[in-house]
């Protein structure tokens, strides 16, 4: 806290001081609302149940979720993009949340450059991403599998989850555990019932922002999903291209839905972890 | 054997008897022994070839300054930390290259260090889980523990519901549960305020002196170290550098750094030096010679030599009274202590500072001019390493 308020700097006043105060979260609003505003658009139109993409609706109708939830294309990818954000959840929840551990309280030779490794795929472009590992996925026969996909989407969201988990990590007292080893109890023991049981919101919040990542996930699937593993985002980008369907603005209604919806507890469950 | 005994031992056993444990074969013999260790980090020293035993239900303290190793040596015996050479042997047996895990051992640490997702019983209840002891026997030690710590009623509460006293009670209960060999204390009080500190020294020390606890104690206040150890290990620069009861430890140091320890005050330098009718003397510059209580023989050469002289052996001397060290001196200060005051006086260009129980003589203030002598037996001579 001293050494940030010592180099903080007070910003100069080219502004009354009430119009600077607001000009800052003003444009922010701003800018925020430019983006977001088109996504709100799609909410009415999903609703106008018509055979074209109007705006704005002249009636209001279920019809267009009528379709989407009749259509078995949409089903299957729906069911595809369930079936692998939740398996992406889950390995890289495993794998992440024992790497945090690993890295919270480990020191051991070549520490940084596995995290480095570990934190690339942020770093690498998207589709130089998706290239690499279409090319490599092809020669293993992964492409166009669920189990490639997953794997693929568990590389992507690593990062996301070994971040998440470890600030929960970060914050535990490292004598708890020092404490339960002199009683006895083993690495396993310890990590069950002493360390995930004081960590559980964070982990939960990093398995969701997998899920979550995966489920919108788009460029790096659209490399390597076959026409029957292709999830709900890849299969709105074909039908764009194809058709311009009005089914697509039900299916991002739910899409954005469940994203919100997701961020929302994900965002609680941060609160709850940095409150304990 | 010692072992099994401290196992067998349970928690509600009334104090050991000292005679029915002389009697045993082999009551005197260490519970716990650190032989020669060393630690070394690439250039640091930590530790340097420390050795100690520990007898069955001892409380010796650790004491020393941040840097001394006395955290560096409770690590090792913890078995978070692996010694670079010398072993470890509890009970006779060879704990050097065990995991902390299969020593046994009991930890209190500083901030407490309680399962914070866990209610009370369950933290005390955790080791005997481990430990795969049945359920009705769990609830029965656990309600024993918390008995013995005097906090029967917050067995359902979460730790974080509980006062700082209150949560180092529970640590303490924890341990005691499965009775381990030996308890080590890792600065268990810092954490909390004075008042409460007196009181749970004095908590620890009654629980030790019922169950015949043997207690390794880790702290950097001297005081407490005084209050609650059978024997006291002054650490400084990785090693011990005293060792012994407090009184000891306290009246008659051997180092100047041990004198320091205690109250840094009346500590000065010396030479050796023979008197008229040939007895040993100290020499010193601002108060001339010097006289001490037996010879100075142990003392090759005036090399580092110093002595001291604590505030409560001076005393004031009134008219006609004489001492075999008296000094004119003018009072510089006055300082209320509560029971006690210190007087700050200058002989010479020397100033000693002396003790006297508030309120018990003639006024003394800032300015006058009084006569101070204390008994040759008051002198301790010491070395500076």
């Amino acid at each position: 806290m001293h050494s940030r308020s010592a180099i903080s700097v007070k910003p100069s006043r080219w502004l009354p001081g009430w119009l600077q105060a607001a000009f800052v979260p003003t444009w922010a609003w701003v800018a925020y609302g430019l983006m977001v505003v088109p996504c709100i658009l799609v909410i009415p139109m999903s609703f106008a149940g018509e055979d074209q993409l109007v705006f704005p609706p002249r009636q209001f109708s279920l019809d267009l979720y009528r379709k989407f939830f009749g259509s078995v294309v949409w089903m299957e990818a729906l069911k595809q993009s369930v079936v692998v954000a939740s398996g992406t959840a889950v390995l890289a929840t495993c794998i992440g949340v024992s790497a945090a551990y690993g890295f919270v309280r480990g020191r051991f030779f070549g520490r940084s450059v596995i995290g480095f490794l570990l934190f690339s795929p942020m770093l690498v472009p998207a589709v130089v991403l998706a290239l690499g590992v279409y090319l490599y996925f092809a020669r293993l026969g992964l492409t166009s599998t669920t189990l490639g996909i997953v794997f693929a989407h568990t590389v992507l969201t690593l990062p996301f989850v070994v971040v998440t988990s470890s600030s929960g990590m970060r914050q535990i007292d490292v004598n708890v555990e020092l404490a339960a080893t002199m009683m006895g109890a083993s690495r396993f023991v310890i990590l069950t019932r002493v360390v995930l049981p004081q960590v559980w919101p964070s982990v939960l919040a990093s398995a969701l922002l997998a899920f979550l990542i995966s489920f919108d996930e788009a460029v790096l699937t659209w490399f390597i999903a076959g026409a029957g593993t292709a999830t709900l985002p890849v299969v709105m980008f074909s039908s764009l291209k194809s058709e311009v369907s009005p089914i697509i603005a039900a299916a991002a209604t739910l899409l954005m839905t469940t994203t919100m919806l997701l961020s929302l507890i994900i965002a609680l469950l941060t609160k709850r972890a940095s409150d304990e | 054997m010692n072992r099994t005994t401290a196992r067998a031992a349970t928690i509600t056993q009334a104090p050991i008897n000292p005679t029915a444990s002389e009697a045993a074969p082999d009551p005197a013999g260490p519970v716990f022994e650190i032989d020669d260790v060393s630690k070394r980090y690439s250039s640091v020293t930590a530790l340097d070839r420390v050795s100690l035993s520990v007898r069955p239900g001892e409380f010796v303290t650790l004491l020393g300054p941040s840097g001394s190793g006395k955290t560096t040596l409770l690590k090792i015996i913890a078995g978070a930390t692996r010694p670079t050479s010398g072993r470890l042997l509890l009970g006779g047996r060879d704990i050097t290259h065990e995991p902390p895990g299969t020593r046994g051992i009991g930890m209190v640490f500083q901030n407490f260090a309680l399962m914070p997702h866990m209610s009370v019983f369950e933290n005390i209840a955790f080791p005997l889980h481990i430990r795969k002891v049945p359920k009705d026997e769990i609830r029965k030690r656990v309600t024993e523990a918390l008995e013995l710590i005097q906090l029967p009623a917050v067995m359902d509460r979460k730790p974080r519901e509980l006062s700082g006293g209150q949560q180092q009670r529970v640590a303490i209960a924890r341990c005691l549960v499965y009775r381990p060999p030996i308890i080590l204390m890792d600065e268990p009080l810092g954490a909390l305020d004075k008042k409460l500190r007196e009181q749970m020294q004095y908590e620890i020390k009654r629980l030790h002196d019922d169950l015949g606890l043997t207690i390794i104690f880790v702290t950097h206040d001297q005081e407490e170290a005084l209050t609650m150890s059978d024997r006291i290990c002054l650490m400084d620069g990785g090693r011990i550098c005293e060792m012994g009861a407090p009184a000891d430890i306290y009246s008659a140091p051997k180092t100047a750094f041990a004198a320091d320890f205690f109250g840094a005050i009346n500590v000065f330098p010396g030479r050796r030096s023979a008197g008229q009718d040939g007895d040993d003397i100290i020499r010193n510059d601002d108060l001339g010679a010097i006289r001490i209580a037996g010879s100075l023989a142990p003392f090759k050469d005036s090399a580092g030599l110093h002595w001291m002289v604590r505030p409560e052996r001076i005393r004031l001397l009134e008219e006609r009274q004489t001492e075999d060290n008296a000094f004119d001196a003018i009072v510089v200060d006055r300082i209320l202590f509560g029971g006690l005051t210190r007087l700050i006086v200058r002989v010479g260009s020397a100033t000693l500072t002396l003790a006297q129980l508030t309120g018990s003589s003639a006024f003394v203030g800032k300015g006058d001019r009084i006569r101070i002598g204390w008994p040759a037996d008051a002198t301790v001579p010491l070395t500076s390493d």
